[in-house]
Protein backbone atom coordinates (compact mmCIF):
# COMPACT_ATOMS: atom_id res chain seq x y z
CA UNK A 1 0.00 0.00 0.00
CA UNK A 2 3.20 2.31 0.77
CA UNK A 3 4.01 1.78 -2.97
CA UNK A 4 2.08 5.25 -4.33
CA UNK A 5 3.12 7.60 -1.57
CA UNK A 6 5.83 8.59 -0.54
CA UNK A 7 8.39 7.10 1.66
CA UNK A 8 8.98 9.27 4.82
CA UNK A 9 12.71 9.57 6.91
CA UNK A 10 13.09 7.33 9.33
CA UNK A 11 13.34 10.15 11.79
CA UNK A 12 10.74 12.51 10.17
CA UNK A 13 8.54 9.09 10.74
CA UNK A 14 9.63 9.04 14.85
CA UNK A 15 8.75 12.77 14.91
CA UNK A 16 5.30 12.18 13.33
CA UNK A 17 4.59 9.35 15.62
CA UNK A 18 4.44 11.57 18.78
CA UNK A 19 2.29 14.37 17.19
CA UNK A 20 0.13 12.76 15.54
CA UNK A 21 -2.78 11.85 18.20
CA UNK A 22 -4.89 9.77 15.95
CA UNK A 23 -4.14 7.67 12.66
CA UNK A 24 -0.14 8.08 12.16
CA UNK A 25 1.19 7.79 8.42
CA UNK A 26 1.73 4.80 8.84
CA UNK A 27 4.46 2.19 7.84
CA UNK A 28 2.68 -1.23 6.91
CA UNK A 29 3.23 -4.14 9.33
CA UNK A 30 3.83 -7.35 8.07
CA UNK A 31 3.04 -9.48 10.83
CA UNK A 32 5.07 -12.85 11.15
CA UNK A 33 2.70 -15.91 12.26
CA UNK A 34 3.06 -17.06 15.59
CA UNK A 35 2.51 -20.60 16.93
CA UNK A 36 3.08 -21.77 20.70
CA UNK A 37 0.79 -21.69 23.90
CA UNK A 38 -0.80 -18.05 24.22
CA UNK A 39 -1.58 -18.53 20.23
CA UNK A 40 -3.64 -21.22 20.81
CA UNK A 41 -5.44 -19.51 23.82
CA UNK A 42 -5.70 -16.60 21.50
CA UNK A 43 -6.82 -18.97 18.56
CA UNK A 44 -9.45 -20.78 21.22
CA UNK A 45 -10.99 -17.36 22.33
CA UNK A 46 -11.21 -16.99 18.80
CA UNK A 47 -13.40 -19.86 17.86
CA UNK A 48 -15.33 -19.83 21.36
CA UNK A 49 -16.41 -16.32 20.61
CA UNK A 50 -17.34 -16.12 16.85
CA UNK A 51 -18.81 -19.57 17.35
CA UNK A 52 -21.20 -18.07 19.78
CA UNK A 53 -21.15 -14.64 17.52
CA UNK A 54 -22.44 -16.54 14.34
CA UNK A 55 -24.13 -19.21 15.87
CA UNK A 56 -26.82 -17.84 18.57
CA UNK A 57 -29.04 -15.97 16.16
CA UNK A 58 -29.76 -19.27 14.90
CA UNK A 59 -30.77 -20.86 18.35
CA UNK A 60 -34.26 -21.62 18.54
CA UNK A 61 -36.38 -21.01 21.89
CA UNK A 62 -39.99 -21.82 22.54
CA UNK A 63 -40.76 -21.41 18.91
CA UNK A 64 -38.76 -17.94 18.28
CA UNK A 65 -35.29 -16.88 18.09
CA UNK A 66 -33.28 -18.14 21.23
CA UNK A 67 -31.53 -14.48 21.34
CA UNK A 68 -33.13 -11.36 19.48
CA UNK A 69 -33.12 -7.72 20.40
CA UNK A 70 -36.13 -7.05 18.68
CA UNK A 71 -35.97 -3.22 17.93
CA UNK A 72 -39.23 -2.97 16.52
CA UNK A 73 -41.25 -4.59 19.17
CA UNK A 74 -38.70 -2.89 21.64
CA UNK A 75 -38.30 -6.44 23.23
CA UNK A 76 -35.03 -8.49 24.26
CA UNK A 77 -35.55 -11.72 23.97
CA UNK A 78 -32.61 -13.67 26.15
CA UNK A 79 -33.48 -17.45 25.86
CA UNK A 80 -36.09 -17.91 28.74
CA UNK A 81 -36.51 -14.32 29.33
CA UNK A 82 -38.33 -11.56 27.71
CA UNK A 83 -36.82 -7.69 28.94
CA UNK A 84 -38.82 -4.79 28.04
CA UNK A 85 -37.73 -0.78 28.03
CA UNK A 86 -38.70 -0.92 31.71
CA UNK A 87 -35.92 -3.81 32.62
CA UNK A 88 -33.24 -0.84 31.51
CA UNK A 89 -31.86 -1.56 35.18
CA UNK A 90 -30.47 -4.68 34.17
CA UNK A 91 -28.73 -2.99 31.34
CA UNK A 92 -27.23 -0.92 33.52
CA UNK A 93 -26.21 -3.60 36.19
CA UNK A 94 -24.55 -5.49 33.31
CA UNK A 95 -22.79 -2.48 32.15
CA UNK A 96 -20.91 -2.15 35.46
CA UNK A 97 -20.48 -5.67 35.52
CA UNK A 98 -18.29 -5.15 32.31
CA UNK A 99 -16.95 -2.08 33.23
CA UNK A 100 -15.69 -4.15 36.89
CA UNK A 101 -14.42 -7.23 35.07
CA UNK A 102 -12.24 -4.98 32.79
CA UNK A 103 -10.77 -3.51 35.89
CA UNK A 104 -10.16 -6.69 37.73
CA UNK A 105 -8.60 -8.70 34.83
CA UNK A 106 -6.51 -5.42 33.85
CA UNK A 107 -5.28 -5.16 37.35
CA UNK A 108 -4.40 -8.87 37.85
CA UNK A 109 -2.70 -9.82 34.18
CA UNK A 110 -3.24 -6.65 32.79
CA UNK A 111 -4.51 -6.14 28.79
CA UNK A 112 -6.00 -9.94 28.21
CA UNK A 113 -9.05 -8.58 27.13
CA UNK A 114 -7.21 -6.93 24.02
CA UNK A 115 -5.14 -9.45 23.82
CA UNK A 116 -7.34 -11.92 23.49
CA UNK A 117 -11.41 -11.48 23.59
CA UNK A 118 -11.11 -7.96 21.83
CA UNK A 119 -13.44 -8.39 18.26
CA UNK A 120 -10.74 -5.93 16.73
CA UNK A 121 -8.23 -8.53 17.79
CA UNK A 122 -10.54 -11.49 17.18
CA UNK A 123 -11.28 -10.46 13.60
CA UNK A 124 -7.63 -9.04 12.88
CA UNK A 125 -6.59 -12.74 13.54
CA UNK A 126 -9.16 -14.11 11.25
CA UNK A 127 -8.45 -12.04 8.37
CA UNK A 128 -4.25 -12.29 8.36
CA UNK A 129 -5.24 -15.86 8.52
CA UNK A 130 -7.33 -15.24 5.24
CA UNK A 131 -4.40 -13.19 3.97
CA UNK A 132 -1.33 -15.70 5.23
CA UNK A 133 -3.19 -18.74 3.48
CA UNK A 134 -3.81 -17.05 0.07
CA UNK A 135 -0.71 -14.82 -0.29
CA UNK A 136 1.83 -16.80 1.69
CA UNK A 137 4.06 -15.99 4.84
CA UNK A 138 4.96 -12.36 5.87
CA UNK A 139 7.99 -12.46 3.56
CA UNK A 140 5.95 -13.07 0.44
CA UNK A 141 3.44 -10.69 1.23
CA UNK A 142 6.06 -7.85 1.39
CA UNK A 143 7.46 -9.10 -2.18
CA UNK A 144 3.87 -9.24 -3.23
CA UNK A 145 3.35 -5.45 -2.27
CA UNK A 146 6.16 -4.47 -4.10
CA UNK A 147 5.85 -6.15 -6.82
CA UNK A 148 4.65 -4.56 -9.94
CA UNK A 149 0.91 -5.08 -10.86
CA UNK A 150 0.49 -8.17 -12.87
CA UNK A 151 -2.00 -10.68 -13.66
CA UNK A 152 -0.92 -13.18 -11.04
CA UNK A 153 -0.91 -10.69 -8.24
CA UNK A 154 -4.17 -9.27 -9.61
CA UNK A 155 -5.62 -13.09 -9.10
CA UNK A 156 -4.03 -12.98 -5.35
CA UNK A 157 -5.25 -9.76 -4.38
CA UNK A 158 -8.67 -10.56 -5.70
CA UNK A 159 -8.80 -13.31 -4.35
CA UNK A 160 -7.96 -12.39 -0.61
CA UNK A 161 -10.20 -8.76 -0.97
CA UNK A 162 -12.72 -11.24 -2.09
CA UNK A 163 -12.46 -13.80 0.67
CA UNK A 164 -12.51 -10.61 3.37
CA UNK A 165 -15.39 -9.03 1.65
CA UNK A 166 -17.51 -12.35 1.91
CA UNK A 167 -16.57 -12.72 5.62
CA UNK A 168 -17.21 -9.24 6.56
CA UNK A 169 -20.97 -9.28 4.25
CA UNK A 170 -21.80 -13.00 6.88
CA UNK A 171 -20.26 -10.88 9.56
CA UNK A 172 -22.94 -7.62 8.78
CA UNK A 173 -25.43 -10.11 8.50
CA UNK A 174 -24.89 -12.04 11.51
CA UNK A 175 -24.99 -8.57 13.81
CA UNK A 176 -28.41 -7.22 11.67
CA UNK A 177 -30.03 -10.73 12.52
CA UNK A 178 -29.14 -9.80 16.42
CA UNK A 179 -31.94 -6.72 16.11
CA UNK A 180 -34.31 -7.86 12.86
CA UNK A 181 -35.42 -11.56 12.92
CA UNK A 182 -32.89 -14.08 11.27
CA UNK A 183 -35.77 -15.90 9.65
CA UNK A 184 -37.22 -12.49 7.90
CA UNK A 185 -33.78 -11.67 6.97
CA UNK A 186 -33.23 -15.47 5.32
CA UNK A 187 -36.09 -15.10 3.06
CA UNK A 188 -34.83 -11.46 2.06
CA UNK A 189 -31.63 -13.04 1.22
CA UNK A 190 -33.33 -15.27 -1.70
CA UNK A 191 -35.33 -12.52 -3.14
CA UNK A 192 -32.83 -9.94 -2.29
CA UNK A 193 -35.77 -8.14 -0.75
CA UNK A 194 -34.04 -6.98 1.85
CA UNK A 195 -35.52 -3.46 3.59
CA UNK A 196 -33.64 -0.63 2.89
CA UNK A 197 -32.45 0.25 6.23
CA UNK A 198 -31.64 -3.67 7.09
CA UNK A 199 -29.22 -3.83 3.89
CA UNK A 200 -27.62 -0.25 5.08
CA UNK A 201 -26.64 -1.81 8.50
CA UNK A 202 -25.19 -4.91 7.25
CA UNK A 203 -23.06 -3.03 4.55
CA UNK A 204 -22.35 -0.72 7.54
CA UNK A 205 -20.92 -3.47 9.90
CA UNK A 206 -19.56 -5.43 7.10
CA UNK A 207 -17.63 -2.43 6.05
CA UNK A 208 -16.55 -1.81 9.35
CA UNK A 209 -15.36 -5.22 9.59
CA UNK A 210 -13.43 -4.94 6.47
CA UNK A 211 -11.67 -1.48 7.43
CA UNK A 212 -10.75 -2.54 10.71
CA UNK A 213 -9.75 -6.16 10.60
CA UNK A 214 -8.49 -5.60 7.05
CA UNK A 215 -7.17 -2.37 6.78
CA UNK A 216 -6.17 -0.27 9.63
CA UNK A 217 -5.86 -3.16 12.10
CA UNK A 218 -3.12 -2.00 15.14
CA UNK A 219 -3.92 1.85 14.07
CA UNK A 220 -7.31 0.91 16.24
CA UNK A 221 -6.21 0.43 18.87
CA UNK A 222 -3.24 2.67 19.16
CA UNK A 223 -5.44 6.02 17.84
CA UNK A 224 -9.01 5.01 17.97
CA UNK A 225 -9.79 3.02 21.17
CA UNK A 226 -10.17 4.57 24.16
CA UNK A 227 -9.32 1.74 26.84
CA UNK A 228 -5.63 1.62 25.42
CA UNK A 229 -5.85 5.26 26.74
CA UNK A 230 -6.47 5.22 29.90
CA UNK A 231 -6.07 1.26 30.67
CA UNK A 232 -2.51 1.71 32.38
CA UNK A 233 -3.97 3.34 35.37
CA UNK A 234 -5.13 0.24 36.53
CA UNK A 235 -1.98 -1.08 35.88
CA UNK A 236 0.47 -1.18 39.61
CA UNK A 237 3.57 -2.43 40.44
CA UNK A 238 2.50 -6.54 41.09
CA UNK A 239 0.25 -6.57 37.65
CA UNK A 240 1.24 -9.20 35.75
CA UNK A 241 2.24 -8.00 32.16
CA UNK A 242 4.40 -9.25 28.96
CA UNK A 243 7.94 -8.29 29.78
CA UNK A 244 11.14 -8.70 28.46
CA UNK A 245 14.09 -9.74 31.36
CA UNK A 246 16.72 -7.03 30.75
CA UNK A 247 19.13 -8.28 33.11
CA UNK A 248 19.07 -11.70 32.04
CA UNK A 249 18.67 -10.48 28.18
CA UNK A 250 21.16 -8.08 27.43
CA UNK A 251 23.65 -7.43 26.32
CA UNK A 252 22.39 -8.94 23.71
CA UNK A 253 24.06 -9.82 20.28
CA UNK A 254 24.42 -12.19 17.81
CA UNK A 255 26.62 -15.21 19.14
CA UNK A 256 27.77 -19.16 17.80
CA UNK A 257 25.19 -22.01 19.19
CA UNK A 258 26.34 -23.97 21.66
CA UNK A 259 28.64 -21.52 23.43
CA UNK A 260 28.20 -19.77 27.00
CA UNK A 261 26.84 -16.50 26.42
CA UNK A 262 28.53 -15.00 29.74
CA UNK A 263 31.90 -16.15 28.15
CA UNK A 264 31.69 -13.85 25.40
CA UNK A 265 30.36 -11.41 27.40
CA UNK A 266 26.64 -11.48 26.00
CA UNK A 267 23.28 -11.88 28.28
CA UNK A 268 20.53 -14.11 26.53
CA UNK A 269 18.67 -11.92 23.85
CA UNK A 270 20.25 -13.25 20.42
CA UNK A 271 18.91 -10.20 18.94
CA UNK A 272 16.96 -12.30 16.44
CA UNK A 273 14.38 -9.60 16.07
CA UNK A 274 11.82 -12.55 15.66
CA UNK A 275 9.81 -10.62 19.24
CA UNK A 276 9.34 -7.52 16.62
CA UNK A 277 8.18 -9.55 13.23
CA UNK A 278 5.63 -11.07 15.30
CA UNK A 279 4.32 -8.12 16.99
CA UNK A 280 0.47 -6.94 15.61
CA UNK A 281 1.44 -3.34 16.88
CA UNK A 282 4.91 -3.16 15.67
CA UNK A 283 6.63 -2.60 18.86
CA UNK A 284 9.91 -3.69 20.53
CA UNK A 285 8.82 -5.40 24.07
CA UNK A 286 12.71 -4.76 24.90
CA UNK A 287 12.31 -0.88 25.14
CA UNK A 288 9.75 -1.74 28.03
CA UNK A 289 6.09 -1.63 28.64
CA UNK A 290 4.60 0.58 26.37
CA UNK A 291 0.76 1.53 25.59
CA UNK A 292 1.10 0.12 22.16
CA UNK A 293 1.66 -3.16 23.57
CA UNK A 294 -1.88 -4.93 23.76
CA UNK A 295 -0.81 -8.13 26.06
CA UNK A 296 -1.29 -10.65 22.88
CA UNK A 297 2.05 -12.72 24.02
CA UNK A 298 3.15 -13.53 20.15
CA UNK A 299 6.52 -12.37 21.03
CA UNK A 300 6.51 -15.02 24.30
CA UNK A 301 5.61 -17.52 22.15
CA UNK A 302 8.14 -15.93 19.11
CA UNK A 303 11.01 -16.00 21.87
CA UNK A 304 10.13 -18.87 23.54
CA UNK A 305 10.71 -21.40 20.33
CA UNK A 306 14.17 -19.41 19.78
CA UNK A 307 15.34 -19.90 23.38
CA UNK A 308 14.55 -23.85 22.80
CA UNK A 309 16.74 -23.62 19.44
CA UNK A 310 19.56 -22.07 21.59
CA UNK A 311 19.50 -24.65 24.37
CA UNK A 312 18.62 -21.72 26.71
CA UNK A 313 15.89 -21.51 29.32
CA UNK A 314 12.48 -20.10 28.44
CA UNK A 315 11.23 -16.91 29.64
CA UNK A 316 13.22 -14.41 28.20
CA UNK A 317 9.95 -12.56 27.31
CA UNK A 318 6.71 -13.53 29.85
CA UNK A 319 4.40 -12.66 32.08
CA UNK A 320 5.87 -11.04 34.90
CA UNK A 321 5.40 -7.74 37.44
CA UNK A 322 7.61 -4.86 37.91
CA UNK A 323 7.97 -5.75 41.10
CA UNK A 324 8.79 -9.60 40.18
CA UNK A 325 11.68 -8.59 38.38
CA UNK A 326 13.16 -6.19 40.55
CA UNK A 327 12.74 -8.46 43.50
CA UNK A 328 13.95 -11.57 41.53
CA UNK A 329 10.56 -13.36 42.95
CA UNK A 330 9.39 -16.47 41.84
CA UNK A 331 5.62 -17.64 40.51
CA UNK A 332 4.74 -18.03 44.06
CA UNK A 333 5.42 -14.74 45.28
CA UNK A 334 3.30 -13.55 42.22
CA UNK A 335 0.69 -15.29 42.63
CA UNK A 336 1.30 -14.39 46.19
CA UNK A 337 0.89 -10.62 45.24
CA UNK A 338 -2.05 -10.92 43.11
CA UNK A 339 -4.14 -10.56 46.04
CA UNK A 340 -3.42 -7.06 46.69
CA UNK A 341 -6.00 -4.13 48.06
CA UNK A 342 -6.77 -3.05 44.39
CA UNK A 343 -8.01 -6.11 43.32
CA UNK A 344 -9.76 -7.16 46.40
CA UNK A 345 -11.89 -4.26 46.41
CA UNK A 346 -12.15 -4.27 42.17
CA UNK A 347 -13.13 -8.31 43.04
CA UNK A 348 -15.21 -7.69 45.70
CA UNK A 349 -17.43 -4.90 44.15
CA UNK A 350 -17.91 -7.52 41.31
CA UNK A 351 -18.64 -10.18 43.16
CA UNK A 352 -21.10 -7.95 44.82
CA UNK A 353 -22.89 -6.50 41.70
CA UNK A 354 -22.59 -10.25 40.41
CA UNK A 355 -24.60 -11.57 43.23
CA UNK A 356 -26.71 -8.37 42.94
CA UNK A 357 -27.66 -9.41 39.16
CA UNK A 358 -28.89 -12.69 39.91
CA UNK A 359 -30.90 -12.31 42.40
CA UNK A 360 -32.50 -8.84 40.57
CA UNK A 361 -33.22 -11.54 37.78
CA UNK A 362 -34.35 -14.68 40.03
CA UNK A 363 -36.93 -12.13 41.71
CA UNK A 364 -37.98 -10.05 38.88
CA UNK A 365 -41.94 -10.35 38.95
CA UNK A 366 -43.43 -11.28 35.07
CA UNK A 367 -45.82 -9.39 35.48
CA UNK A 368 -46.43 -5.51 35.67
CA UNK A 369 -49.21 -3.19 36.00
CA UNK A 370 -49.61 0.43 35.22
CA UNK A 371 -52.30 2.66 36.22
CA UNK A 372 -53.50 5.40 34.51
CA UNK A 373 -56.81 7.55 35.93
CA UNK A 374 -58.69 8.76 33.37
CA UNK A 375 -58.30 12.47 33.09
CA UNK A 376 -61.29 13.59 30.68
CA UNK A 377 -63.94 11.97 32.99
CA UNK A 378 -63.10 12.77 37.10
CA UNK A 379 -65.75 10.82 39.50
CA UNK A 380 -68.90 10.73 37.49
CA UNK A 381 -72.66 10.27 39.88
CA UNK A 382 -74.20 7.84 38.23
CA UNK A 383 -77.32 5.13 39.00
CA UNK A 384 -78.36 3.34 42.05
CA UNK A 385 -76.54 6.43 44.10
CA UNK A 386 -72.50 4.99 43.27
CA UNK A 387 -69.90 7.00 42.34
CA UNK A 388 -67.97 6.19 39.22
CA UNK A 389 -64.39 6.92 38.08
CA UNK A 390 -62.54 5.12 35.14
CA UNK A 391 -58.96 3.64 34.95
CA UNK A 392 -56.74 2.54 31.97
CA UNK A 393 -54.78 -0.57 33.04
CA UNK A 394 -51.91 -1.37 31.23
CA UNK A 395 -50.96 -5.10 31.52
CA UNK A 396 -47.44 -6.39 30.98
CA UNK A 397 -47.41 -9.91 30.50
CA UNK A 398 -43.60 -10.78 30.42
CA UNK A 399 -43.73 -14.40 30.46
CA UNK A 400 -43.98 -16.63 27.20
CA UNK A 401 -47.87 -17.75 27.94
CA UNK A 402 -50.94 -16.93 26.89
CA UNK A 403 -52.66 -15.66 30.30
CA UNK A 404 -56.29 -15.31 31.85
CA UNK A 405 -55.72 -12.24 34.45
CA UNK A 406 -58.30 -11.51 37.24
CA UNK A 407 -58.95 -7.89 38.03
CA UNK A 408 -59.69 -7.12 41.45
CA UNK A 409 -60.18 -3.67 43.48
CA UNK A 410 -60.14 -2.63 46.84
CA UNK A 411 -59.84 0.37 49.80
CA UNK A 412 -63.08 1.24 50.25
CA UNK A 413 -66.58 0.02 51.52
CA UNK A 414 -68.29 -1.76 48.50
CA UNK A 415 -66.20 -0.61 45.81
CA UNK A 416 -66.87 -3.14 42.46
CA UNK A 417 -65.53 -2.98 39.07
CA UNK A 418 -68.13 -2.92 36.39
CA UNK A 419 -67.55 -5.77 34.39
CA UNK A 420 -66.34 -9.37 34.80
CA UNK A 421 -62.95 -8.24 35.88
CA UNK A 422 -60.84 -10.39 33.64
CA UNK A 423 -58.31 -9.65 30.97
CA UNK A 424 -56.51 -12.10 28.28
CA UNK A 425 -52.82 -10.96 27.64
CA UNK A 426 -50.65 -13.03 24.82
CA UNK A 427 -47.25 -14.17 25.62
CA UNK A 428 -44.93 -11.51 26.43
CA UNK A 429 -47.76 -8.90 25.26
CA UNK A 430 -49.21 -5.89 26.57
CA UNK A 431 -53.20 -5.29 27.26
CA UNK A 432 -54.76 -2.22 28.01
CA UNK A 433 -58.11 -2.38 29.54
CA UNK A 434 -60.46 0.26 30.16
CA UNK A 435 -61.93 -0.33 33.59
CA UNK A 436 -65.28 1.65 35.29
CA UNK A 437 -64.47 1.19 39.18
CA UNK A 438 -67.87 2.57 41.24
CA UNK A 439 -68.38 3.19 44.86
CA UNK A 440 -71.31 3.96 47.11
CA UNK A 441 -71.41 7.40 47.39
CA UNK A 442 -71.13 7.15 51.47
CA UNK A 443 -68.25 4.56 51.70
CA UNK A 444 -65.09 7.67 51.24
CA UNK A 445 -64.46 11.59 51.63
CA UNK A 446 -65.03 13.82 49.33
CA UNK A 447 -61.33 14.38 47.52
CA UNK A 448 -59.19 11.58 47.07
CA UNK A 449 -59.57 8.40 48.62
CA UNK A 450 -57.12 5.18 47.96
CA UNK A 451 -57.59 2.44 46.24
CA UNK A 452 -55.59 -0.36 45.03
CA UNK A 453 -56.07 -2.94 42.04
CA UNK A 454 -55.07 -6.74 42.30
CA UNK A 455 -54.00 -8.51 39.01
CA UNK A 456 -53.81 -12.33 39.64
CA UNK A 457 -52.98 -14.54 36.95
CA UNK A 458 -55.74 -17.12 36.49
CA UNK A 459 -53.46 -20.17 36.39
CA UNK A 460 -50.56 -19.17 38.44
CA UNK A 461 -52.14 -17.69 42.11
CA UNK A 462 -47.99 -15.98 43.01
CA UNK A 463 -47.87 -14.47 40.09
CA UNK A 464 -49.91 -11.24 41.34
CA UNK A 465 -49.34 -7.74 41.41
CA UNK A 466 -50.62 -5.06 43.56
CA UNK A 467 -51.11 -1.57 42.13
CA UNK A 468 -52.48 1.53 44.51
CA UNK A 469 -54.20 4.46 43.12
CA UNK A 470 -56.25 6.97 44.09
CA UNK A 471 -60.40 7.20 43.97
CA UNK A 472 -62.00 10.37 43.38
CA UNK A 473 -65.32 11.31 44.93
CA UNK A 474 -67.36 15.07 43.86
CA UNK A 475 -66.69 17.66 46.80
CA UNK B 1 -6.86 11.40 6.97
CA UNK B 2 -6.29 12.23 10.70
CA UNK B 3 -8.81 14.93 11.09
CA UNK B 4 -11.12 12.48 9.47
CA UNK B 5 -11.23 9.77 12.04
CA UNK B 6 -10.84 13.05 14.45
CA UNK B 7 -14.13 14.28 13.78
CA UNK B 8 -16.36 10.85 12.84
CA UNK B 9 -15.29 8.40 15.21
CA UNK B 10 -15.38 9.79 18.70
CA UNK B 11 -18.93 11.17 17.37
CA UNK B 12 -19.68 7.98 16.49
CA UNK B 13 -18.73 6.63 19.86
CA UNK B 14 -20.91 9.06 21.43
CA UNK B 15 -23.57 8.72 19.86
CA UNK B 16 -23.91 4.89 19.83
CA UNK B 17 -24.27 5.76 23.78
CA UNK B 18 -26.36 8.50 22.90
CA UNK B 19 -28.92 6.15 20.33
CA UNK B 20 -29.00 3.66 23.27
CA UNK B 21 -29.57 5.74 26.13
CA UNK B 22 -32.25 7.52 23.65
CA UNK B 23 -34.02 5.29 22.50
CA UNK B 24 -34.27 3.15 25.85
CA UNK B 25 -36.08 5.69 27.34
CA UNK B 26 -38.20 6.87 24.39
CA UNK B 27 -40.51 4.55 22.29
CA UNK B 28 -39.78 5.87 18.74
CA UNK B 29 -44.14 5.59 17.94
CA UNK B 30 -44.38 8.22 20.37
CA UNK B 31 -41.99 10.81 18.61
CA UNK B 32 -43.62 13.84 16.78
CA UNK B 33 -42.28 15.06 13.22
CA UNK B 34 -43.53 18.86 12.07
CA UNK B 35 -46.45 17.99 14.53
CA UNK B 36 -47.73 14.82 12.98
CA UNK B 37 -46.59 11.56 14.70
CA UNK B 38 -43.38 9.51 12.79
CA UNK B 39 -44.71 6.88 9.96
CA UNK B 40 -41.50 5.43 9.41
CA UNK B 41 -41.14 2.05 10.63
CA UNK B 42 -39.23 1.28 14.03
CA UNK B 43 -35.57 0.40 12.68
CA UNK B 44 -36.15 3.87 10.48
CA UNK B 45 -36.69 5.74 12.89
CA UNK B 46 -33.61 4.19 14.98
CA UNK B 47 -31.53 4.57 11.94
CA UNK B 48 -32.22 7.36 11.28
CA UNK B 49 -32.19 8.65 14.94
CA UNK B 50 -28.48 6.94 14.68
CA UNK B 51 -27.94 9.25 12.14
CA UNK B 52 -28.63 12.31 13.21
CA UNK B 53 -26.85 12.26 16.92
CA UNK B 54 -23.48 11.27 14.64
CA UNK B 55 -24.20 14.10 13.05
CA UNK B 56 -24.71 16.76 15.82
CA UNK B 57 -21.81 14.82 17.47
CA UNK B 58 -19.71 15.12 14.75
CA UNK B 59 -20.40 18.82 13.88
CA UNK B 60 -19.31 18.95 17.39
CA UNK B 61 -16.04 17.41 17.38
CA UNK B 62 -15.35 19.67 14.03
CA UNK B 63 -16.32 22.90 15.34
CA UNK B 64 -13.46 21.60 18.47
CA UNK B 65 -10.81 21.16 15.84
CA UNK B 66 -11.35 24.33 14.50
CA UNK B 67 -11.57 26.38 17.58
CA UNK B 68 -7.90 24.50 18.40
CA UNK B 69 -5.97 25.67 15.51
CA UNK B 70 -2.94 26.76 16.92
CA UNK B 71 -1.94 31.25 16.75
CA UNK B 72 1.03 29.90 13.91
CA UNK B 73 -1.38 28.61 11.84
CA UNK B 74 -4.02 31.43 11.87
CA UNK B 75 -1.21 34.05 11.52
CA UNK B 76 0.13 32.56 8.57
CA UNK B 77 -1.81 33.59 5.58
CA UNK B 78 -1.46 37.21 6.65
CA UNK B 79 2.57 37.00 6.66
CA UNK B 80 2.55 35.76 3.24
CA UNK B 81 1.43 39.38 2.25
Amino acid sequence: MNDASPKPSPRRDAAVDQDEVLYAPRKKLYVRAVTGLFANWRWALVWITQIIFYGLPWLRWNDRQAVLFHLTERKFYIFGWVFWPQDVFFLAILLIISAYALFFFTAVAGRLWCGYACPQTVYTEIFMWIEQKIEGDHNKRQKLDQAPMSGRKLAIRSAKYGAWALLSLWTGFTFVAYFSPLQELLQSVTTFGFGPWELFWILFYGSFTYLFAGIMREQVCKYMCPYARFQSVMFDPDTLVITYDEERGEPRGTRRKGIDPRSVGKGDCIDCGICVQVCPTGIDIRKGLQYECIGCAACIDACDQVMDKMNYPRGLIRYSTENALRQHWGSKEIVAHVMRPRTLLYGAVLALVCVGFVWGLAMREPLRVDVIRDRASLAREVEDGMIENVYRLQVMNMTEAARNFNLAVSGLEGVKIDGDGKVKVGPAATEAVTLRVLVPYDSGKPGANEIAFDVKAEDDPSLTVHEKTTFLFPR
Amino acid sequence: MRKWILVLWPSFLVAALAEGVFFTVVDPQELYLFGKPVHYSALATYSIGFIGFWLVCAASSLTTIFLQRPATELNQPSRHH
